[in-house]
């Protein structure tokens, strides 16, 4: 009786730690998460950026994403207009 | 010329009057102990007095880690910061809130320069950081954070007074390939 007393005892206090550990888990705050306002690195001086201070080498880690994607987009158009210029001029070339 | 005997007689006497006329006045519920009403300089003396000495005296032998300027540390103290301290000790843009105006002493504004810089200053924060200050509105936050994260927190302090608001945006923002490091 007395075994299974103190079993329930570790049990609540194993369980009440588990969650006081879990309570300021980084996960518990996505939920509330707001994204990093890349568009606005656009705006700042590139010359005036020191890229080997901390801070800066963190925003471009936080931004990496989206200026690849911003990259990856911007390479999409160029070869997509790339491809249709190459392709009206292939085809004045067969008028003439 | 009293007698040695007749002075010890008399201190005594005093400081169980003293003992007896604090106690009164502690159970009279006299004293405004509302946060809306200021301390008086005496009681502020105390308390920072106490307090000061006190992180003084615990925060002396604290090891400093060697990499706190990197930009995981920035990344990972950034998102902690803006969660669980911006609310009271405020960030770029922001002169007060709702917290910084009702609490009793008022939250330090962590966003100037006058909280960072030695290594006193640096072991400081970790050590109210962990442990809390009794009394003060600011909680331990070593039983449910581990010391690396507290001390992102720390590396994230040093250089949370030269961000802008656009940088502290950027760096605060908990993305879902956080950067903290629960270790």
């Amino acid at each position: 009786m007395r075994t299974k007393f103190s079993t329930y005892i570790l049990a609540i206090a194993a369980l009440g730690t588990t969650l006081t550990a879990q309570a300021h888990d980084p996960k518990e705050h996505m939920k509330d998460a707001e994204a990093p306002n890349c568009a606005s690195m656009h705006n700042m001086e590139h010359g005036k950026m020191d890229m080997d201070d901390p801070i800066m080498v963190a925003m471009m880690q936080q931004c990496m994403d989206e200026m690849h994607g911003d990259k990856s987009q911007a390479t999409e158009e160029a070869e997509k207009e790339m491809a249709e210029s190459e392709s009206m001029h292939e085809h004045s070339e067969h008028h003439h | 010329m009293p007698h040695l005997k007749d002075y010890i007689k008399s201190l005594v006497l005093t400081a169980a009057i003293l003992l007896i006329a604090g106690g009164i006045f502690i159970y009279s519920g006299l004293y405004p102990i509302g946060a809306d009403v200021p301390h008086t300089r005496l009681t502020y003396w105390l308390l920072e007095t106490m307090r000061e000495r006190s992180i003084a005296n615990a925060s002396q032998s604290i090891d400093i880690p060697q990499d706190l300027n990197t930009s995981a540390r920035l990344l990972g103290g950034g998102a902690d910061y803006n969660d669980m301290c911006a609310g009271c000790h405020l960030k770029p843009g922001k002169s007060e809130s709702d917290f910084s105006i009702g609490l009793n002493p008022t939250p330090p504004n962590l966003t100037e320069s006058k909280h960072v810089g030695d290594d006193v200053a640096i072991r400081r924060q970790f050590w109210i950081i962990k442990h809390g200050i009794k009394a003060s509105g600011m909680p331990a936050w070593g039983p449910t954070h581990s010391d690396q994260r507290i001390w992102n927190m720390v590396a994230f302090l040093q250089r949370l007074p030269e961000l802008t608001e656009t940088q502290y945006q950027i760096l605060t923002a908990r993305k879902s390939t956080s950067h903290s490091n629960s270790h």
